[in-house]
């Protein structure tokens, strides 16, 4: 019997070979996933917007660091979304064309978006650059960071509290 | 903190080629916001909002994305002259912030607060919307981006009095 297991042994390297193969197979797209954020992370940090003052400086007129970041930017991915479009690309992950899946408006957008800039106004951090900013050493994007899931939770009671209609049940 | 800041058409050279870059691995628009729904749903197992839907799988890239974006904030600092260390420091904001700590933690989370449910309500953040939805110039994104920019507009012009 101990002989017919040791057949199907491989030499220890060869296994560990295949392993981080499959291992990087089945977790690519989280992989990736994890890359980009890094690389998302360090550009915010290079552009500026996680220097405080930019967002104060640009909404003052002082400085358009910020406007120049974000005008480039669209500008460059617009001709990059036009390109990969014409061309029919297909995604690296998928196999298939890039889904260029469009935000739908949805009803309380302008509402959200109203919040949202106050929160901007007084936080000067977005989504994104919160964690740049921890990863900074930004003491206040603890704070920001733990605001910020607070009111993704609120939403969800929220939605859930419609969605079962009007009972607390299954909120939290 | 002070990191090393590049030049603004340069940043956003650098962003826009990563948009297209998110395009083509990943075969999606790049998102924050959504990533923080996964992390509620982790949270709040009994939360249905964040257990279905767009939500149904949680470890996907948009989590890994978001676990992401610390370590590309620490490279960015660890990578700049001035060396890695913790800051309360707020820039000019601390002018217009509440003096003791406390208060401006308090300040903080519910700024936050604010954003969380305000990305969640209007869909997408700044990324979501104002970026990659205006590459796509997507009409819902570019309403969206406008009120972005004019509501903290607003609030910035207020708090600093001018």
């Amino acid at each position: 019997m101990s002989t017919d297991k040791n057949q199907h042994e491989l030499p220890s390297s060869q296994s560990f070979k295949l392993t981080a193969i499959s291992f990087v197979h089945a977790y690519r797209v989280n992989i990736i996933g994890l890359f980009m954020g890094v690389m998302f992370g360090f550009l915010m940090s290079r552009a500026g917007a996680t220097t405080f003052d930019f967002h104060a400086k640009m909404f003052l007129f002082e400085n358009l660091q910020l406007m120049q970041v974000i005008g480039t930017a669209v500008v460059v991915s617009m001709i990059g979304v036009f390109l990969l479009k014409k061309y029919q690309i297909n995604s690296v992950t998928t196999g298939m064309p890039v889904d260029f899946v469009k935000k739908p408006y949805q009803q309380g957008l302008i509402a959200g978006a109203f919040l949202f800039g106050i929160g901007w106004g007084m936080t000067a951090a977005c989504p994104g650059t919160v964690p740049a900013m921890l990863g900074e050493g930004k003491i206040s994007a603890i704070f920001t960071l733990t605001g910020l899931l607070l009111g993704t939770m609120a939403f969800g009671v929220l939605q859930s509290f419609i969605a079962n209609k009007g009972s607390i049940t299954d909120t939290l | 903190m002070e990191v090393t800041i590049w030049a603004g058409w340069l940043g956003g050279l650098a962003i826009g080629l990563f948009v297209i870059l998110h395009f083509w691995l990943l075969g999606k628009p790049a998102g924050c916001s959504t990533g923080y729904g996964n992390v509620c749903g982790f949270l709040c197992k009994n939360m249905r909002y964040y257990q279905e839907g767009e939500y149904e799988k949680r470890n996907n890239s948009k989590l890994w994305f978001l676990i992401g974006i610390p370590i590309g904030g620490l490279l960015s600092a660890l990578s700049s002259p001035e060396p890695w260390h913790l800051s309360f420091d707020m820039g000019m904001y601390d002018s217009i912030l509440p003096q003791s700590n406390a208060a401006k933690a308090v300040w903080l989370i519910f700024g936050g607060m604010l954003l969380g449910f305000g990305a969640r309500l209007a869909g997408a953040c700044t990324t979501g919307h104002a970026l990659v939805g205006g590459a796509m110039l997507n009409p819902p994104s570019l309403l969206a981006g406008v009120v972005f920019f004019m509501s903290a507009f607003i609030t910035t012009r207020l708090f600093f009095g001018t």
